[in-house]
């Protein structure tokens, strides 16, 4: 096995030339997704959806090493922030994703307070409880939220006033996909930059980090805002885009299904955390399609193979088989 | 001159018939539904339904070919639903939507067939105010008012005076609650005490106790049918309410592909519902003896009545309107016929099923046991949908 140490990666990640490349292929896909699948518009831009959803916790399980089961309580609550918003305020959409990140930062942030204190065993309850808990909140306020029913009356305006919400959903999938664009902008700037770096420190030695004074707490609470306001950020998306906001959003499924989509894309890389989502999405789709009954087999046993083979997920099946070759030899 | 005209006649009709021809067409109905996970059951009795249906009937509606095709959304996924029926829509070309399990996959299609002007037949969402959200949507299954205010005349009718409501918190169960209650009171009788349960609880000891110290003689419970639903029962027998002289009546709690699960103790158990699996009709035998013959091991439930006659409405549909969703909403409205449930007919207001509502009594029959009918309340309309 190849291990490549951090440095390298954080090396890799900062030249010059291979960081327009991705990019590149991103927008390509983008397009050639578009036109190659005009049908299925509304399940791509669910996907684009998630895959904000999976770089933000991406962030937090991938660099900083804080593996928790309570996601989906930012998505959750920047999905309703952005509904009531919508309703009560203002319908238009930039600002309503704004309200949803600033309410996923806010939960992530008093969450996170305590969160970050916790580790393992505990944090993974802990955080599991507090989605719990505010899904049970959810459910029982039924005059704010419609309760199991769901939240609806949720309609919105043209973006910027100008790009229209159609029928067939184009003007969605290209929301979604600005929204992802700028995310991962944003974030690339962020992992590489020297609070990146001592997110990386915390996740390989804590001790050590603390040792060369790195307020290791504070740098793991500030982590997990950043995560949540782009988790809330997906929850926006998600309730503008389908215009009704159920008590799903706070499902331990989809926390769990945001951790599967991760480790078998590749944690603590950023592309990882869509590819991941891609194939989960893509082997869903297609496996329920063909047999709604027994697909999630086909989940099950890739994701066996991957944590077997690829333990550091399908973004290393290239570097994986690159490494091979070159043994051989 | 007489062949020139023989030959034109005879090229006419044969245009006629080729553009007669051409006129029937595949028309393709989408089925919006659950079909993994663990509410599979529901996609798993709707398609069951339909196959039937399609059996004793034909796929073709005067001489077009009609054509189901099944979307899983695998569970309560309002963004799911939404997306399948995209692409129903669009790449399908589906005329129309049917299925709907759960009321947030209901609810967030009411946009598109809006704009899209398309029949949604909504088989089982049990909330009132979906049918408020969109002029296309109509419902061949039941609302909790519907079922709860008969029993609760029912009950007033047979001796309870002072009723203890026991139902599970969250929507539908206040529901159940709000019906059972207003139309209790109505009738004279007093409702001693409201017990909300935790939807997730299986712990049923301390309610029944509650329910004991209420001085009631009744309970009145709602509870989703399936492991909650036997702890209730469980509960219910094993602390003795039944020896104190504590009625039940329920709704669906009883379903019938949970039913023989809950055993022994669920005999005896009463329950207002609007269909049963042992429903005395011709109409009703003929569906379960097809149904027995395609799927062995199936047993018909409300889930399968819901799909079945929303197979039946979709076809009566597009016999008065073809694919025309303006014409065939309003053909739908005020639409009555026979099925295995009893006679129905669709409301022109609220667009949902008229339909009789039985009490039944859990009674063991061979090997299994079943809901048997004795006292029905007639042509019940939904009575939720002007609250």
């Amino acid at each position: 096995m190849i291990r490549i140490s951090t440095i390298d990666i954080v090396r890799t990640s900062l030249g010059g030339t291979g960081k327009l490349l991705p990019v590149a292929i991103l927008i390509t896909c983008a397009f050639a997704a578009f036109w190659l699948f005009p049908y299925d518009l509304g399940f791509l831009t669910q996907m684009l959806i998630m895959m904000v959803f999976v770089v933000s916790f991406d962030l937090i399980l991938g660099y900083a090493g804080v593996a928790t089961l309570g996601h989906a309580a930012m998505y959750g609550c920047g999905a309703y922030a952005a509904g009531l918003f919508a309703i009560h305020a203002s319908p238009d959409p930039l600002l309503g994703l704004a309200v949803g990140a600033v309410i996923g930062a806010l939960i992530a942030f008093f969450s996170g307070l305590l969160l970050m204190r916790a580790h393992g065993l505990s944090l993974l309850m802990l955080s599991i409880a507090i989605t719990m808990v505010l899904q049970e909140i959810a459910s029982k306020a039924r005059d704010v939220t419609g309760g199991a029913d769901g939240l609806t009356g949720i309609s919105m305006t043209p973006i910027l006033g100008v790009f229209e919400f159609d029928f067939i959903g184009k003007t969605a999938f290209w929301y979604a996909f600005s929204v992802l664009f700028i995310i991962l902008v944003v974030l690339r700037v962020l992992v590489a930059s020297p609070f990146g770096l001592a997110l990386r420190g915390i996740k390989d030695s804590p001790s050590r980090m603390r040792a060369i004074g790195t307020p290791v707490y504070w740098r793991k609470v500030t982590a997990y805002v950043i995560g949540g306001t782009i988790a809330g950020i997906a929850g926006a998306l998600s309730a503008q885009i389908t215009s009704l906001v159920s008590v799903e959003a706070f499902n331990f499924a989809l926390s769990a299904d945001v951790m599967v989509m991760l480790i078998l894309g590749g944690a603590g890389r950023l592309y990882g955390a869509l590819i991941g989502t891609l194939v989960f999405m893509t082997v869903r789709h297609v496996a329920a399609s063909i047999d709604p009954f027994n697909w999630l087999f086909v989940i099950g046993f890739m994701l066996l193979a991957v944590v077997f083979f690829l333990p550091d997920g399908l973004i290393s099946l290239p570097r994986r088989v690159a490494g091979m070759i070159g043994a051989r030899k | 001159m007489r062949r020139l005209c023989a030959g034109l006649l005879a090229t006419a009709i044969a245009t006629f018939a080729l553009g007669g021809a051409a006129l029937a067409e595949t028309i393709k109905v989408g089925v919006i539904a659950t079909f993994s996970g663990p509410n599979a059951i529901w996609g798993k009795q709707f398609k069951e339904a339909i196959q039937v249906y399609v059996a004793q009937h034909g796929n073709e509606v005067n001489g077009n070919t009609i054509e189901f095709i099944y979307k899983d959304v695998g569970g309560p996924n309002p963004d799911a639903s939404k997306a399948a029926a995209q692409e129903l829509l669009i790449r399908e070309g589906v005329k129309y939507l049917a299925g709907f399990d759960f009321t947030p996959n209901a609810l967030a299609v009411a946009p598109l067939i809006n704009q899209a002007k398309v029949p949604a037949i909504i088989f089982n969402a049990a909330t009132s105010a979906i049918n408020k959200q969109s002029k296309y949507f109509v419902r061949t299954s039941f609302t909790l008012w519907q079922v709860a205010v008969p029993a609760a005349q029912w009950a007033a009718k047979n001796g309870a005076k002072k009723v203890v409501t026991a139902v599970s918190d969250y929507n539908p169960g206040i529901d159940a609650e709000t019906a059972f209650g207003s139309a209790f009171e109505q009738q004279g009788g007093t409702i001693v005490e409201k017990i909300r349960m935790p939807l997730q609880t299986t712990d049923f000891a301390p309610f029944m106790q509650r329910i004991k110290n209420s001085g009631a003689d009744t309970v009145f419970a709602f509870l989703p049918a399936g492991p909650a639903t036997f702890a209730f029962t469980k509960a219910y027998s094993e602390n003795g309410l039944k020896e104190a002289g504590i009625g039940f009546i329920g709704t669906g709690e009883t379903d019938e592909t949970t039913i023989d699960a809950l055993g022994e103790q669920a005999i005896g158990l009463t329950t207002a519902y609007h269909y049963s699996d042992v429903h005395t009709s011709d109409l009703n035998r003929a569906f379960a003896a097809k149904l027995g013959e395609l799927f062995p091991k199936s047993r018909a439930n409300m889930a399968s009545m819901g799909a079945y006659d929303g197979a039946h409405l979709i076809y009566k549909m597009i016999e008065l309107a073809g694919t025309d969703g303006d014409k065939a909403i309003e053909a739908a409205k005020g639409l009555s016929w026979e099925s295995p449930r009893g006679p129905v007919s669709i409301d022109p207001t609220s667009r949902h099923v008229v339909q009789n509502v039985y009490i039944r009594r859990v009674e063991r029959d061979g090997g299994r046991l079943v809901n048997r009918e004795f006292d029905l309340v007639k042509s019940v309309p939904d009575l939720g949908f002007d609250r």
